[in-house]
C-alpha cells in the first residue's frame, strides 16, 4: 500500500474498503442477513441515493440546503479550517455544498433548470458517492460550530449527519463505521461484549469497591426492581476502563442511592447518531428506554459521554418515536444533586493539580449542560482554570462524530488537532477534565501527539478523589 | 498506511500506529513498537506477561481480549496494566501486542 | 416624463412585484411540503425563547464569535441591507411620494445610504473574486447577484433626484432593474431573506427546547429533572 498523502485530496480520495462487509455477507452475519444493516453492491446506486434523498429530506435540512448565502463566515469557526487555511475543501460552506449541489439539481427548483447557473450537480457514480463519503465522514466531526456563526442558521453539522446517512443506507461507508454498526446491531453495545463480560466486570468492580471501603454490602444490583436510578454506561468502560464504574458504584453506594444496572439495554452510547442511521439510534436507545420501563426504574441516569448523553437524552426518544416518561440525566448532574444535598462530602483539597474542563460538542452545543460540571468541579478542584474560548464556543476535540474509529482519516484529524493541542496548552492546567470518553480518547491522541504534559480524568474520577468517607473526618 | 522507524528497522503501520498486517509480529516487533508508539525503551517481564496473553488470546478467538480477562491471567489490578501501558490497555498493550486496531472509538 | 417611463414606474413594478408574490407563495408551499418531527423529550428550555433569540440574531453582532471577531463585515453587512431599503423605498417614494425627494435633505440622505452600499457592494465582490473560500463556492448566480446589486445602486443614486427633464437614462434603468431584479430574485440566492425566518426558527426552536438557546452563564431555575414541559 503506498503512504498516503496528508492533506484533503488524501482524504477525499481514500478508497471504499468493503472487505469488512464482503466478509461479514460470506459467514451470514443476521445484521445483514435480515437487512438491517446495509452492505455495499456495484449497481445504481447514484439512482438509490438521490431517491432516498428526495424522500428523506425534512423542513428544518430542506431549509438550511436553501438558506446559505455562500458569505464564508463560517470559514474561520471550524478546527479544519483553522488549521489549514490555505485549504478552501475545509471550510464548513465547502462541505455542506457537496451534499447541497445535489438537492439543488434534484429537489430544488432552479437546479434542475439551469444547474451551472447555482453550480448544481450530481455525482456522477459510485466513485463520486466514495467522495462524498469521505467529506462527510473525514473531514468533518459534525461538531455543530459552524452552525452557532452562521448568520443564517444553516446547521451543517445536521447537514453532514443527514448525508452520511444515505450514504450508509448504501453501504458506502468507512469499514470501522460498518463494524461497529453491526456490533451494535448484533449485541446490543458498540463493542460486542457479551453479556457475560459485562456481568463479570460489574462483580469485579463491585470487588474492588468492596475492598476499598473495607465494606462487603456495596453492591452492584443487576435487573433490580422498583429503583430511582437505571444506571448506563458506555461499553468501553466494560472492555477497556472499568474503572469509572467502580468510582460511580462507590459514589451511589456512599450517596446511599437506589440504583441499578439492567442485563439487557445497559449500552448508553449510540452509533446510529455517528453514521446517520435513525434506525440503529431508535434500537439502541430504545433499549435503554424500555429497560427502564421494565425495571420500574424512576430515572435514567447516563454515564459520561458525550454523543452517549445526546443520544440517550435528547435525539434517541425522537428517533424511536417513544414519548419521553421518565427523566433522563447525565450523572454529573446526579453527581452536583449529591454534593448540593449533602449525600456525599468533597474535598476540594483532594485535587490540587489544575485543572482545565472541555466542553464536549454534543452535551454543550447539541446540549444543555455547560455550567453544572463547572459547578461540580468547582466543589471537587481547588485549582479550576477555563480554557478559551469555552462553553458552548470550545473547539471540538477531534475525536467527535465517530472519527476515532475510523483509522484512515487519522492524519488529517490529529493535523487540525493543532486548534486543540495550541487552547489546552494555554491553560497551562496538568488535568483536562472532559464528560465524554471519546473527548478522552481525541485529547490523549493530541496530547501524545503535541507532546502535551497533561492527563485527561473524567468528572467521576475527581469527584470520587475528593470523596471524604463518613467516619474519616475532612 | 505508513512506517515508523526505530533503532534503524522499520516496521509498517496504519494510520492509527497498529502493525499493518499482525500476522508478521514478533518479539522484536513487540520492543519496537513499544519504543515508537508508547515510549518505552525496555519491556520488563510484567510487560512481557500481558502482551503474551494478549497475543494469544487474539490468536485463538480473533478479538482483543477484554481488560479483565488480562487482569485476571495476569494477576495484576487495572491500574496495574495503565502503569505499565500509559495509552491503556486497547492502544497500548494490545497494540504492543501486534494486534489489528480494535473496532470502535477507542 | 414620458408615458413609457410613468409605465415603468408603476404597472410594470406592479406586476414585476405580483409575479414575485405568487412565486413566493408557491416557495413557501414547496418549504411547507417538507415534514418537520416533534420533539418527544422534556424541555431543558423554553422553546419560544430560543426561536425569538434565534431570529434575533441579525441584530447581535456580540451573539457569534464569527461577526465578533469580524465587526467590519458585519457593519457592511448592515450597510448593504440599508442601502437596499432605501432603494426599494425609491422605487415606491418616486412614483407615490415624489415630495418626500423634493426636498434636498431627504435625497441626499437616501443617495448617502445607497452609495454606501454601492462601495460595501463593489467590497464584497472584489473579496468574492479574490477570496479563495469563496471563489471555492460561488456560484455564477452569487457574482451576478452581487453585479446586479451593485449596478442598481450606482442607478438608484443617479435616479433619485427624480429629475426626468434632466434625461430620463438613470430613473429608466433604475426601475427597469428594479422589475427585472423582483422577477429574478425568487430563482436566485437575493430570496435568502424568505428562509431566513425557517432556518433561525428551527434552529431556535430546537436549541430552545435544549436549553442551548439563549446561552446564558447563569442557569435558570429549570429542575435539575428536566420536568419542565414547553
Amino acid at each position: 500500500m503506498k503512504r498516503r498523502r496528508p492533506g484533503p485530496s488524501g482524504v477525499v480520495e481514500a478508497p471504499l474498503n468493503a472487505t469488512a462487509q464482503a466478509k461479514a455477507k460470506d459467514e451470514g452475519r443476521p445484521s445483514v442477513a435480515d437487512g438491517r444493516l446495509q452492505t455495499y453492491e456495484p449497481g445504481d446506486n447514484v439512482r438509490r441515493f438521490l431517491e432516498l434523498l428526495s424522500s428523506r429530506v425534512s423542513r428544518p435540512l430542506a431549509v438550511s440546503l436553501t438558506a446559505c448565502v455562500h458569505c464564508g463566515l463560517c470559514a474561520e469557526s471550524c478546527h479544519y479550517f483553522l488549521a489549514r487555511p490555505d485549504d478552501p475543501t475545509m471550510t464548513p460552506v465547502w462541505k455542506a455544498d457537496q451534499i447541497r449541489r445535489i438537492f439543488k439539481r434534484h429537489v430544488d427548483w432552479t437546479g434542475r433548470v439551469a444547474p451551472w447557473w447555482i453550480k448544481a450537480g450530481s455525482p456522477r457514480n459510485d466513485e463520486d458517492l466514495n467522495r462524498l463519503k469521505n467529506v462527510v465522514f473525514g473531514t468533518c466531526s459534525a461538531c455543530r460550530r459552524c452552525t452557532y456563526n452562521c448568520p443564517m442558521g444553516v446547521d451543517t453539522g445536521l447537514l453532514v449527519r443527514f448525508t452520511r446517512g444515505l450514504l450508509t443506507e448504501l453501504g458506502v461507508v468507512p469499514e470501522g463505521v460498518f463494524n461497529v454498526s453491526r456490533d451494535q446491531w448484533e449485541t446490543g453495545n458498540q463493542m460486542a461484549v457479551s453479556e457475560q463480560d459485562y456481568l463479570e466486570t460489574l462483580e469485579w468492580m463491585r470487588d474492588d469497591v468492596r475492598t476499598e471501603l473495607g465494606d462487603d454490602s456495596v453492591e452492584i444490583p443487576i435487573d433490580k426492581d422498583g429503583c430511582d436510578v437505571l444506571y448506563t454506561i458506555n461499553p468501553r468502560e466494560i472492555k477497556f476502563d472499568p474503572r469509572s464504574i467502580a468510582q460511580a458504584a462507590k459514589i451511589f453506594h456512599l450517596a446511599g442511592e437506589s440504583w441499578t444496572m439492567p442485563k439487557w439495554g445497559w449500552d448508553q452510547t449510540n452509533f446510529g447518531l455517528f453514521s446517520g442511521d435513525d434506525n440503529l439510534g431508535a434500537f439502541v436507545a430504545r433499549n435503554v428506554y424500555e429497560a427502564a420501563e421494565r425495571l420500574r426504574a424512576k430515572r435514567i441516569v447516563i454515564s459520561e459521554c458525550g454523543h452517549g448523553y445526546r443520544s440517550t437524552r435528547w435525539e434517541g426518544y425522537t428517533w424511536a418515536g417513544y414519548d419521553q416518561k421518565l427523566p433522563t440525566e447525565s450523572v454529573v448532574v446526579t453527581l452536583k444533586r449529591y454534593i448540593e444535598e449533602g449525600r456525599i462530602t468533597v474535598d476540594p483539597s483532594k485535587n490540587p493539580d489544575a485543572v482545565t474542563f472541555h466542553d464536549s460538542c454534543n452535551i454543550a452545543r447539541s446540549g444543555d449542560l455547560v455550567e453544572e460540571p463547572r459547578e461540580v468541579l468547582r466543589r471537587v478542584c481547588s485549582d479550576f482554570r477555563e480554557m478559551f474560548p469555552n462553553r458552548r464556543e470550545n473547539f471540538c476535540c477531534t475525536g467527535g462524530g465517530g472519527l476515532l474509529s475510523m483509522a484512515e482519516y487519522r492524519p488529517l484529524r490529529l493535523e487540525v488537532g493543532k486548534i486543540k493541542a495550541d487552547q489546552l496548552r494555554a491553560t497551562g492546567a496538568k488535568l483536562v477534565c472532559t464528560m465524554c470518553h471519546n473527548c478522552i480518547d481525541g485529547l490523549n491522541d493530541l496530547i501524545k501527539h503535541y507532546k502535551l504534559p497533561m492527563r485527561v480524568v473524567q468528572v467521576l474520577e475527581l469527584v470520587s478523589n475528593a470523596l471524604v468517607l463518613p467516619g474519616k473526618g475532612a | 498506511m505508513a512506517t515508523i522507524e526505530v533503532d534503524g528497522k522499520t516496521i509498517e503501520v496504519n494510520e492509527e500506529g497498529f502493525l499493518a498486517r499482525p500476522e508478521e509480529w514478533t518479539e522484536e516487533t513487540a520492543k519496537l513498537l513499544a519504543k515508537a508508539e508508547e515510549g518505552l525503551d525496555e519491556l520488563t517481564a510484567e510487560h512481557w506477561a500481558v502482551v503474551t496473553f494478549i497475543r494469544a488470546y487474539y490468536l485463538e478467538k480473533n478479538l482483543a481480549p477484554m481488560v479483565r480477562k488480562m487482569c485476571q491471567a495476569t494477576g495484576f489490578p487495572l491500574m496495574k496494566i495503565y502503569d505499565l501501558f500509559p495509552s491503556g490497555p486497547a492502544k497500548g498493550a494490545c497494540k504492543v501486542a501486534g494486534l489489528p486496531k480494535p473496532d470502535g472509538c477507542v | 416624463m414620458s408615458g413609457f417611463l410613468k409605465i415603468l414606474e408603476n404597472e410594470v413594478q406592479i406586476a414585476a412585484l405580483i409575479f414575485m408574490a405568487i412565486v413566493y407563495i408557491l416557495r413557501l408551499a414547496w418549504i411547507f411540503r417538507f415534514r418537520t418531527r416533534r420533539d418527544r423529550t422534556f424541555a431543558a428550555g423554553r422553546e419560544s425563547t430560543g426561536a425569538g433569540y434565534s431570529l434575533m440574531n441579525i441584530a447581535m453582532p456580540g451573539a457569534m464569535e464569527s461577526t465578533r471577531k469580524r465587526p467590519g463585515f458585519y457593519a457592511q453587512f448592515v450597510i448593504f441591507h440599508l442601502g437596499v431599503a432605501a432603494a426599494i423605498a425609491g422605487t415606491l417614494i418616486i412614483p407615490y411620494a415624489p415630495g418626500l425627494f423634493e426636498r434636498r435633505p431627504s435625497v441626499l440622505l437616501f443617495q448617502a445610504v445607497v452609495a454606501a452600499a454601492f462601495v460595501v457592494g463593489i467590497i464584497r465582490l472584489v473579496r468574492r473574486l479574490t477570496n479563495p473560500v469563496l471563489r471555492s463556492v460561488s456560484s455564477p448566480d452569487d457574482y451576478f447577484s452581487l453585479v446586479l446589486l451593485i449596478v442598481w445602486f450606482a442607478a438608484a443614486v443617479l435616479a433619485m433626484p427624480n429629475q426626468p427633464g434632466k434625461g430620463e437614462g438613470p430613473l429608466i434603468v433604475y426601475f427597469g432593474l428594479t422589475a427585472f431584479f423582483l422577477v429574478y430574485v425568487p430563482f436566485s440566492k437575493i430570496c435568502h431573506y424568505l428562509y431566513y425566518p425557517f432556518t433561525r426558527y428551527y434552529l431556535g426552536r430546537s436549541l430552545g427546547h435544549r436549553g442551548a438557546f439563549p446561552p446564558s452563564t447563569k442557569r435558570r431555575v429549570a429542575p435539575v429533572h428536566g420536568e419542565e414541559r414547553t
